[in-house]
């Protein structure tokens, strides 16, 4: 590259760089806290080693709560401040992926890869969510860099294969995920061994005994505490409308159900895609098919996992994947003749764009979780004599973070969050005695359901069926608030029926 | 200015025939193709019955494709005995019928200077009997060139019967055959003669290259639609004594063809049916996949749709006539060769099935499954996607969309062809040009542009009847593809692609000529 084009690049960079700082900044950063970072905060607003114990229990990997902890410790506990972590690691990921991009395909399949990375409404969403799925691509994208490197260089150097290794550890202990990312490196290495250099097997035998050497301790550990899971939101096993919800995700972000089944309608597309890249001399490059493996390996232990293990088919979870379909597609688009390839480029940016822009500004985005607006009416409405009752248990979290009114916050199945162990399982028979036991005395309850794990609708039903429905509100998609009234003595309670 | 170098060109005539598929992909892709057959046929609760049959009619073929495909690629790399030493004596053949003198003359110049022993060139010269105006120019040419002419005066049997004529006439062990635009290269007789050695050897066949691929976009698609055939699928079949007999640039044994009664006159696809009757009488085939002799594609949709009808016509003549399930001598996978080799024509038929199912959608509302259409994706794109990859595979890389676009694009072609085998109607022999005929093409695509109108219209209908739903977006999905399937087929009739080009040696329009204005009732 001469310097005029180092600059460009750079500049060019720069600027897409520059589109998720936009975003973030006027749309994404002050949207309310979800579930699962309010979690996040809670987990972390703990000392080191009960982090370990809580994080162990949540079926994660440690690295993330460890960075957000000295991370807010330092810096402040605010929601804007801990998601410019993850913010932080999504734009260092835009140049890691040119990297990767011009690594195996050149500088301008790289560049485009990194600006569909950049305008990506799946990947925006989660740049600004305080969890960990950034650094996890973060780590997945120099993992795969140095992976490259290693098939591709004629003798990669020592520094090649400790940034191998030490990214490959790192990653592991930013998502369980990562593994299925090394099964499918071990997959392609198998599938084609001719690509990489002498003597690739024992160094490789070797990253494989540092990893697990290194995760030892920690499975050691969660096998140590003997449960898992009890805070996590019920799975379900994937159908196939999941798969392919998956890979619109990753392209088009979250939509709405009628926006979804048009795009996942428009699957045979998908064939004139294919089509169009049968030309004469198109063989797939290695690069290809390593990003291709690693889609389908991962994709296929996550969905037919579900099925033998347990249900683990999430989208973000297989997040580590976008940035191999990315590659993929602008790769592929490269291979096009150069109108078709146009076409294909400007209609995906262009489309990619317009569901970013339906994402940010519909309120019927269905991963939009509006708790501070509901804490906000819960502020100013509840009284020291009503109760809060929420379901599912574990968004007790999020309500928890912004409210800050007199009432008493229960859960059902009633549940104490602060006692290790699983939440308790929902039972219909007790339901009423429980409901008693958490309203008593009170004059109203403020019924907030979300997260439906079930036995929503059970809940719904014995309140409409027992006491008087005075209010109700949506505020998100799958977020209700139902006021109820318990009883009629009181001047409280007769306010609250005029409202 | 051909976008081609020297250099290009060298290599297109070798990277067709280097195939070799690995054996894991090809049994992943019969796994691939039976789960999704099984999946579709037996799992899915059925819609309208009529629909699901025809779609299930149409997966069974293409199951059968992929299948006979597969098998037939399984190994391509047999090579069969030969003694380079072994030179019988042989008349080469050339096929005339009013083909532009100065075309013949190169192609009996380049005969002449084959590196071969003992060979006499004759000029088949049909010119009289076809009433072409250039049959004394050939007459003089041989002359000139010190060649024999053999010029027919009793019509009868179009090409096969020229041949035929030929036969009687010379007495050389060996025959070769080359169209009158075939040109030879000087080791052709060299290296097919040898394989002779046997004397159970029937024919040895050698691809045919067109060497003006790059002319235009109809040369470079027909070609692109031939590397497929001539690489893998001729490879395979050699190695099943399966290879077919293509009619030029090939060398047969004299005593296996009058065993057969001499080149079959009963069929326009007489090189076909003579080369299915030669192993039937227990001949070996053998196909050299090596570049002997170099020809032209047809450059204009009119030939090209000639020659496609004829072949499809002559290759369906094979179901209908000589099925080669009740033909005694032949080996069972001769047989699924053949009929393989045959069935490619009823394409048209399926390709049809295919695009009138969205159509049937938006008209009526009725589908043939119920299923949500993820399902079916889950099973369809694995199978599909793996399937060209390894038609990619097998071809070297070689095969194209226009290809695709020309094989299913011609469906009109074959199903013409399908209702004229099936009626027993009798086809003649005509020439396919090898010159751009001027004229417009557009008649010729006319069913797929009413397609387009078609879908169009009907995807208002469907809207009306129940808005954006679902299935009409899907099935707008399928229509669209089927149309995108359809474009290089298009465009290949569209007037600017005739502008462009360098109209030559045009005798006379033949814009709104029904190319298969040849056929006759019995």
């Amino acid at each position: 590259m001469t310097r005029s084009e180092r600059i460009k690049t750079f500049s060019l960079l720069a600027c897409v760089t520059c589109i998720p700082v936009a975003l973030s900044y006027f749309f994404f950063m002050g949207q309310s806290l979800r579930l699962d970072e309010s979690q996040s905060l809670w987990q972390v607003s703990r000392q080191v080693l009960e982090i370990f114990t809580i994080v162990a229990g949540d079926v994660h990997v440690p690295l993330y709560h460890l960075l957000l902890h000295f991370w807010i410790l330092y810096l402040g506990n605010t929601v804007p401040l801990a998601r410019i972590l993850s913010l932080l690691f999504y734009l260092a990921s835009i140049p890691a992926l040119y990297m990767v991009g011009k690594l195996a395909y050149g500088r301008t399949v790289g560049l485009f890869t990194a600006f569909l990375f950049s305008i990506s409404p799946f990947m925006n969403w989660y740049g600004n969510e305080i969890r960990m799925y950034t650094l996890f691509t973060f780590f997945v994208i120099l993992n795969q860099y140095f992976f490259i490197r290693i098939f591709k260089d004629t003798v990669p150097s020592e520094q090649v294969w400790v940034g191998y290794i030490a990214t490959a550890v790192a990653g592991i202990f930013s998502h369980y995920f990562f593994f299925l990312s090394l099964a499918a490196q071990a997959t392609f290495y198998f599938l084609r061994q001719d690509l990489f250099p002498k003597g690739s097997l024992k160094r490789f035998a070797f990253a494989v005994v540092v990893v697990v050497g290194a995760v030892a301790p920690w499975g050691w550990y969660v096998f140590h505490l003997g449960q898992a899971g009890f805070e996590e939101p019920a799975l379900v096993a994937p159908t196939s409308v999941n798969l392919f919800s998956a890979f619109s995700q990753f392209l088009f972000g979250f939509q709405n159900d009628n926006i979804n089944t048009f795009v996942l309608s428009l699957w045979p597309i998908a064939v004139i895609f294919g089509l169009f890249t049968l030309r004469r001399s198109y063989r797939m490059m290695p690069e290809t098919a390593y990003f291709l493996t690693t889609i389908i390996v991962s994709f296929a232990i996550a969905f037919f996992g579900s099925f033998i293990i347990a249900p683990v088919f999430v989208s973000r979870y297989l997040i580590f994947t976008v940035p191999s379909l990315y590659l993929l597609l602008a790769s592929l688009f490269s291979n096009y003749e150069p109108r078709f390839a146009s076409v294909a480029r400007y209609s995906l940016a262009v489309l990619m764009l317009v569901t970013l822009g339906i994402e940010i500004a519909s309120p019927t985005t269905p991963v939009k979780e509006n708790y501070e607006g509901a804490a906000e009416y819960l502020n100013a409405h509840t009284t020291a004599q009503d109760a809060i009752i929420l379901s599912a248990p574990f968004t007790v979290y999020p309500v928890q973070y912004y409210y800050r009114g007199p009432s008493s916050i229960s859960t059902l199945p009633v549940w104490n969050q602060y006692a290790y162990g699983p939440i308790p399982a929902f039972s219909e028979g007790t339901l009423g005695s429980q409901i008693l036991q958490t309203t008593s005395g009170d004059q109203n309850v403020y019924l907030l359901l979300s997260y439906d794990q079930g036995y929503e609708g059970s809940i719904k039903n014995y309140f409409d069926t027992h006491y008087q429905r005075i209010y109700q509100e949506t505020f998100s998609p799958d977020l209700n608030l139902y006021v109820y009234r318990l009883r009629y003595d009181t001047a409280v309670s007769e306010a609250a029926t005029a409202r | 200015m051909s976008p081609y170098s020297e250099n290009d060109y060298v290599e297109m005539r070798k990277d067709f025939l280097k195939t070799d598929p690995p054996k894991e992909l090809l049994a992943l892709n019969m796994l691939f193709a039976v789960t999704y057959f099984f999946v579709l046929a037996f799992f899915f609760p059925i819609g309208n019955r009529l629909l699901f049959s025809l779609l299930i009619a149409g997966e069974v073929f293409h199951i059968w494709q992929v299948l006979t495909f597969l098998y037939t690629v399984w190994e391509t790399s047999y090579s069969a005995p030969r003694d380079a030493e072994h030179h019988p004596p042989a008349d080469v053949f050339i096929t005339v019928a009013g083909e532009p003198t100065e075309m013949v003359r190169k192609t009996v110049v380049a005969a002449r200077a084959m590196d071969y022993p003992n060979f006499n060139i004759h000029i088949l010269n049909d010119g009289y009997v076809a009433d072409k105006s250039n049959w004394r120019e050939i007459e003089a040419l041989a002359s000139s060139l010190g060649v024999h002419c053999i010029t027919r005066t009793v019509p009868g049997g179009a090409k096969a019967g020229n041949i035929n004529n030929a036969l009687r006439l010379t007495s050389n062990p060996l025959v070769a055959i080359f169209d009158a635009d075939h040109v030879p290269h000087s080791d052709f007789l060299a290296k097919t003669a040898s394989y002779f050695v046997d004397p159970k050897v029937g024919f040895v066949q050698t691809p045919q290259f067109y060497k003006n691929y790059a002319e235009n976009y109809l040369t470079k698609s027909s070609w692109e639609q031939q590397e497929l055939f001539f690489g893998p699928i001729c490879k395979g079949k050699n190695r099943l004594n399966s290879a077919t007999m293509c009619g030029t640039n090939m060398l047969i044994s004299r005593e296996a063809l009058f065993s057969v009664g001499g080149m079959c006159t009963e069929s326009i696809a007489e090189d076909f049916i003579t080369g299915l009757l030669m192993h039937a009488k227990g001949y070996r085939s053998i196909y050299l996949g090596e570049v002997l002799a170099e020809g032209l594609a047809t450059e204009d949709l009119l030939s090209y749709s000639k020659q496609q009808f004829r072949w499809a016509r002559g290759a369906l003549d094979v179901i209908f006539r000589y099925n080669p399930l009740f033909m005694r001598g032949l080996s069972w996978a001769q047989r699924i060769q053949y009929l393989s080799s045959a069935s490619f024509y009823l394409s048209g038929l399926f390709v049809v099935i295919d695009a009138l199912l969205p159509i049937v959608f938006f008209y009526t509302g009725m589908v043939p499954v119920l299923i949500n259409g993820m399902l079916l994706a889950a099973i369809f794109l694995p199978y599909f996607f793996f399937t060209l990859y390894v038609i990619q595979r097998s071809s070297n890389f070689t095969f194209t969309f226009s290809s695709l676009g020309f094989s299913m694009g011609g469906f009109n072609i074959h199903l013409r062809a399908l209702y004229s085998a099936a009626t027993f109607q009798r086809s003649a022999f005509s020439i396919t040009d090898k010159n751009w005929v001027q004229g417009n093409f557009l008649p010729l695509v006319r069913w797929h542009i009413a397609y387009v109108g078609v879908v169009a219209i009907g995807i208002i209908v469907a809207l009306t009847r129940e808005g954006f739903s679902a299935s009409l977006i899907n099935n707008t999905a399928w229509a669209l593809l089927n149309i995108v399937v359809f474009l290089p087929f298009i465009r290949a009739a569209l007037p600017t692609r005739v502008a462009q080009g360098e109209l030559r040696s045009a005798s006379a329009p033949i814009s709104q000529k029904n190319p298969y204005d040849s056929i006759r009732k019995n």
